[in-house]
């Protein structure tokens, strides 16, 4: 977006930033205040800062792999890590991108990800669902009935950190946002599952899982999409035309709606999953942890839910 | 005014003076799912819109 100055009739319908003279781009109704285009960048910045310095995410001397979907919330993590890693650590960025092959939509992403990566001067590695599972996404959806999400998340995890122990990466960071993970809290209550619930995925690298970070967890995804916008990061670019199937898509107009009503609930919502995992963790002795009979990974069943999966359409 | 909405209809609605959360609201749109232009400026929700103001809305894309 083009900056342009307000006239003299516009300061009187478009609210000032807080912070500065220039006009507001974004009112935040948590902490009721509004931000321009340089002020809600800096802030989105400083608060994945902050999240990586209290979780001590990042160490000098890491390989950090970076699921690079070419989406907006990926393509903000990796602009904003670059930058943040460059100034801060002595870290390396490697960016990975998993076609899951899905025709109409993956096209243009990847061809984002991977002018972003050229522009970046980040090294970048292209898997397939095709070169690694045998199959595309599409093909597997038409031959059996499978959930859509369901079934290209666990492939998609697969196929993410194989290639980031191909590189031997430290971590993997991925681009979930604070919206992303109160639906996710959200779907868990629902399902009633409660063993997803309580798990607590940032801490596993002692079970021989990559750590995973989250750099963007307290970022909305309205937040990061305008900070896409306004840092000319990535364009307006297609939603996956299996997302308005799923049932993420029902319980995000829900987790949207209530945030609306009742600014910071997402928050509080993923706060109260963070004490209730830790208080779990005093009572519930942690399940036995094996190794998948195929592939080898860590898993808590005879094999993992990526072979698992493959294994079925295959009988 | 001139509203564009993110399937890519423009409608026509009357230039009363009101806030763009009004608006949306108005339309069944969740301010939160959407960014809003006033004449090609990005604005926040409680910015007014009245008018010949032409006012486009852009879905936030999920995923990714
Ligand atoms: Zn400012
Ligand atoms: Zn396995």
């Amino acid at each position: 977006m083009n900056p342009v100055s307000a006239g003299a009739g516009e300061r009187e319908t478009i609210p000032y930033c807080d912070n500065c003279d220039d006009p507001a781009v974004y009112f935040d109704p948590r902490l009721q205040r509004h931000l321009c285009e340089v002020h809600l960048s800096q802030d989105v910045e400083r608060r994945v800062i902050d999240r990586l310095a209290r979780h001590g995410m990042i160490h000098d001397g890491d390989r950090i792999a970076i699921g690079l979907s070419g989406g907006k919330d990926s393509s903000v993590l990796l602009s904003i890590l670059s930058r943040v890693i460059r100034e801060r650590w002595d870290a390396e960025l490697i960016a990975i991108t998993v076609d899951e092959g899905i025709a109409g939509y993956r096209e243009e992403t990847i061809q984002s990800a991977v002018s972003l990566t050229k522009r970046l001067g980040i090294s970048h590695h292209i898997v397939s669902f095709q070169s690694l599972f045998g199959t595309t996404l599409d093909f597997l959806l038409t031959a059996h009935p499978l959930r859509a999400c369901t079934a290209c998340g666990i492939l998609r995890k697969k196929a993410l950190s194989d290639a980031a122990r191909d590189i031997s990466a430290d971590s993997i960071a991925t681009g979930h946002n604070l919206s992303d993970a109160a639906q996710s809290v959200l779907m868990n209550y629902l399902r009633g599952d409660f063993e997803r619930l309580l798990r607590d995925s940032s801490r596993r690298e002692d079970r021989g899982f990559i750590r995973r970070i989250k750099p963007l967890l307290d970022v909305h995804e309205k937040e990061i999409t305008l900070y896409s916008m306004v840092n000319g990061i990535t364009g307006m670019l297609p939603e996956c035309p299996y997302a308005t199937t799923a049932f993420r898509a029902e319980v995000r107009t829900l987790q949207a709606g209530i945030e609306y009503h009742y600014p910071g609930a997402s928050l509080r919502i993923i706060e109260g999953q963070e004490s209730l995992s830790k208080q779990a963790k005093k009572t519930v002795r942690p399940g036995t942890v094996g190794y998948c009979a195929s592939c080898g990974d860590p898993c808590s069943g005879h094999v993992c839910q990526a072979c698992g999966l493959l294994q079925n359409l295959n009988k | 005014m001139r509203l564009q909405l993110p399937n890519g209809t423009t409608r026509e609605v009357n230039g009363d003076p009101r806030t763009v959360a009004a608006l949306l609201t108005g339309c069944d749109i969740n301010p939160l799912e959407v960014i809003v232009t006033k004449n090609g400026r990005l604005i926040p929700e409680d910015a007014t819109v009245s008018g010949n103001d032409e006012i486009r809305v852009f879905l936030v894309a999920h995923g990714g």
